[in-house]
């Protein structure tokens, strides 16, 4: 029997053995759609043998974030690619990101950088309010703020993601700090007493918008544009753009190397890669719309995103929303997970 | 012979080799986790089950879940048990092919079901929850209760016609098949209770209702961003709870469905006519089908013609265009799909006969521990094995990645399906007589060979069938392939992400390519060798 035990394992390994696994490993939370052409095209340029591993939308960003955490003791991935920030802002402050000064980064603005290297924001999407224009054909009638949730004008017609993961985690984790706990406390109360539409995702809530289940909805840009491109009647607000708004959230993707990760030197080059303006040229011109952070960079081609400089920015604190993302889901649990 | 040498001998080797399967992705991984829950970084602590004590939802989001088993259960029990009744032993026009058409909405997964319906109607809250979960369950209560009828000695039932007349007979046929029809409804209700996908796709406004699969869905969440050991322990003492409950549930119906009476050499039941409900009977067979797998499947092809976009209409043209852009984009994760759900069937199927024939001759024990799998929600048992293997020196040491490669996704799925298969193949054992077994056991022959000639050849029908239910499962299953790497490239997951993010026209002809290899396989006997489809059930 101790004889057939090294076969045994043997044949596991055997059935582990794949092409390329000497190269390094890439986690994108971005759509598959939109990031495996592109990296498929970096590999090819940088020669690397690059294995990708894209999250599912099912597991809503928390899915790779997860996986990260539980491979801490023997990491398998060696560049994480983000669809927002806060959950990567998240793995630096369990110490899981590695330092690394991309020279590709030195043109982003520093409020999209890690002062000390351990994450880089680029390309982003802005959380806008997504109306039906069939069912609003008036534009002066359109929402334009996160209060009008809790407008009464609007009860029972308006949705929003259930924010328990993703942008919309990372969103309202934000407005609890950007508004102080009495306002946050009073717009939770609220979307309760409106009858607010709290649906499984983003994408979701555009599908209710697109149709006509809902007049309006909060979602990203991303989703937004996907069925603006399918021909639906939908149209974009940038919220809280008047004088004394809040103004309107932007999420950046973000890159990091992980720490201890397999191939170092290749994962800095594909980061360097990843980080170049061309990207987020790329990502701009792609289905998914996302806003270039750099100045000089064409953006999206739908007039209805705007372009970052042309529209009031929310002014958010990530590493206390980072460090306050599970504060709030379980306030969200208690308040409406029954 | 010493002991150790008896253990060990040749005849003994797949049912070690099974048992040290059982032990290394089943047991081992979830003991792994349970323990982590009282040693935290200080040592042994009650803190995370202390939190789970006072955490008020749990209560309620188990009382939801199940209110909400109950209500998908009475509508299994509906359309399944209702179109076994009138399809199996009866003068129903095309009864003949409606009632093996029972098992084919098996094939669909309930989030298909879900969005098909969502495609077509305005569907959220508890009612349409529980309607869609009933739909998608109602295969459960549908096979088991045709199961029930085709077992029941028509010579009985003609007596007790004879005797106490047709409605006292009906209702004796009813009785007869109870404890199939209560299977079928406890896994249906256990199924209900551990699908999460189906709540969360039709969330619903404002605060109403949660299940407790959504709830261990929600602590999962918190788990990637907590910082404290009970957040990061709360998912799992959540689940070892519910997990224990619906261990029980699948062992009880898994039990009751072996335990149905062995009836022996059966005739089958006459031809029961259905009188003037003859016609308007047919609308039974023709709700449950339509409901489980013909509304999923116009919404499906709906979508390929272009109906998820306004830029033009539906047409041919469009869904060429549909299926160039599947090629393209699912082609790949399709065929792993496939190769994956095939190599999960066979490898389940050797590691189930072993297992199968020592549960059924003399551990029965061995039947509740091949039920767990089935009983944890996927997403956990994904999370234990990657515990588990991510950092398994001995298999690094060896050189290779187990835990990245196709072997270790194979292992994950095997373990997950590995019940549906033990056990019904258990339940044949049971059914073979052990005479004939004793008998064979005198004469000199290798153990090889007497499995080979004698217990391999009466369970080669169950196997088929054992294997084809794994198979189907296995294309359908989303929550591993969101945790174990390689899987990450399937057809379902891919499926998921396409749907969400508006691209159902190229996702509907992934989708049904997935619901045609999944009803190729059940067909092949009928189609090569003119096996009975009803055999399947």
């Amino acid at each position: 029997m101790r004889q057939r035990l090294p076969l045994v394992l043997l044949l596991l390994t055997a059935c582990g053995a794949k092409a390329g696994s000497g190269g390094p490993t890439i986690y994108v939370a971005l759509d598959q759609e939109f990031s495996q052409p592109v990296l498929d095209r970096f590999a090819a340029e940088l020669q690397i043998d690059l294995v990708q591993r894209h999250d599912s939308e099912a597991a809503k960003t928390v899915g790779l974030v997860s996986m990260l955490m539980e491979e801490r003791s023997n990491p398998r991935c060696s560049v994480f690619w983000n669809n927002e920030l806060a959950n990567t802002v998240r793995l630096a402050q369990a110490g899981l990101l590695a330092p690394y000064d991309s020279p590709s980064a030195a043109d982003v603005p520093a409020a999209y950088r890690d002062p000390q290297h351990r994450w880089t924001g680029f390309a982003a999407r802005a959380r806008v309010l997504v109306v039906n224009t069939e069912l609003l054909p008036d534009r002066s009638t359109w929402p334009g703020s996160y209060a009008d949730l809790v407008d009464p004008k609007w009860q029972g017609r308006c949705g929003v993601a259930r924010p328990t993961t993703g942008t919309t985690l990372t969103h309202f984790t934000a407005l609890r700090q950007v508004l102080g706990e009495d306002a946050y406390g009073r717009l939770l109360d609220g979307l309760v007493a409106n009858e607010v539409h709290l649906l499984a995702s983003n994408g979701a809530t555009v599908n209710a918008v697109r149709e006509g289940k809902l007049a309006w909805a909060f979602t990203d840009t991303d989703d937004y544009h996907v069925a603006q491109l399918k021909g639906f009647p939908v149209a974009c607000v940038f919220p809280d753009q008047q004088e004394g708004g809040i103004g309107t959230m932007l999420i950046p993707n973000s890159v990091a190397i992980i720490k201890d990760g397999p191939d170092q030197a290749n994962a800095r080059r594909l980061v360097d890669r990843i980080l170049a303006r061309e990207t987020e040229a790329l990502l701009a011109a792609a289905d998914s719309a996302q806003i270039p952070l750099r100045t000089g960079i064409t953006g999206p081609a739908d007039p209805g995103i705007r372009a970052v400089g042309t529209f009031r920015q929310m002014v958010w604190d990530v590493d206390w929303t980072a460090a306050n993302l599970a504060r709030c889901a379980a306030e969200w649990d208690r308040r409406f997970g029954k | 012979m010493s002991r150790l040498a008896r253990i060990a001998s040749p005849s003994r080797l797949p049912l070690l080799a099974a048992l040290a399967f059982l032990a290394a992705f089943v047991l081992l991984p979830l003991g792994g986790l349970a323990a982590a829950t009282v040693f935290g970084p200080d040592g042994f602590t009650l803190e995370a089950w202390r939190a789970l004590a006072e955490d008020q939802n749990a209560l309620t989001q188990l009382s939801a879940s199940l209110q909400l088993g109950l209500a998908a259960t009475t509508v299994s029990l509906l359309l399944g048990g209702l179109h076994a009744w009138v399809t199996i032993g009866r003068d129903l026009p095309g009864g003949a092919w409606l009632g093996p058409l029972g098992i084919a909405p098996l094939v669909v997964p309930p989030i298909f079901v879900a969005m098909g319906f969502a495609d077509l109607a305005s569907v959220s809250g508890f009612w349409p929850c529980a309607l869609l979960l009933g739909v998608a369950h109602a295969p459960f209560v549908a096979v088991l209760a045709a199961r029930g009828l085709r077992s029941v000695d028509g010579r009985a039932y003609e007596a007790a016609w004879l005797l106490r007349g047709r409605p006292r007979a009906e209702r004796w046929l009813l009785r007869a098949i109870a404890p199939e029809l209560l299977a079928g409804c406890l896994l249906a209700f256990l199924f209900t209770l551990a699908d999460h996908g189906v709540p969360e796709f039709l969330t619903v406004k404002g605060k109403t209702w949660h299940t407790y699969a959504e709830g261990l869905f929600s602590r999962w969440s918190r788990r990637a961003v907590g910082t404290t050991f009970a957040e990061l322990q709360s998912p799992i003492t959540a689940a070892l709870p519910f997990v224990a409950g619906l261990g029980c549930l699948l062992w009880a119906a898994l039990r009751l469905r072996a335990a149905a009476p062995d009836r022996g050499v059966v005739r089958p039941l006459p031809l029961r006519p259905l009188g003037a409900w003859r016609w308007p009977a047919l609308l039974a067979p023709a709700v449950y089908l339509a409901a489980g797998i013909g509304l999923p499947v116009f919404v499906l092809v709906r979508w390929v013609l272009g109906s998820a976009q306004r830029l033009e209409p539906m047409s041919l043209h469009y869904a060429q265009q549909s299926f160039h852009k599947a090629m393209d984009q699912g082609l790949p994760d399709l065929l792993h799909s496939l190769w994956l759900a095939l190599g999960v069937a066979v490898f389940v199927v050797l590691l189930a006969l072993p297992l199968a024939r020592a549960s059924a001759r003399r551990w029965p024990v061995l039947d509740l521990l091949c039920a767990l799998p089935a009983a944890i929600p996927a997403i956990l048992l994904g999370i234990a094995l990657v515990r588990s293997f991510h950092d398994e020196a001995l298999l690094r040491r060896l050189g290779g990645d187990f835990y990245a490669g196709w072997g270790f996704a194979l292992c994950g799925y095997a373990a997950r399906f590995l019940p549906f298969a033990a056990l019904t193949l258990s339940a044949q054992v049971r059914r073979q007589s052990i005479a004939a077994e004793e008998a064979g056991a005198l004469v000199r022959r290798s153990p090889v060979t007497r499995a080979l000639r004698l217990h391999l050849p009466p369970l080669l029908p169950a196997t088929w069938t054992a294997g084809v239910l794994v198979f189907v499962l296995a294309l359908r299953e989303l929550d591993l392939a969101v945790v174990l790497p390689a899987a990450n490239a399937t057809a379902v997951r891919r499926l998921a992400n396409a749907v969400h993010f508006q691209h159902e026209d190229w996702s509907g002809v992934i989708a049904l390519l997935l619901l045609s290899l999944a009803v190729l396989l059940p067909l092949l006997p009928s189609l090569l060798a003119g096996r009975r489809l009803a055999s399947l059930s």
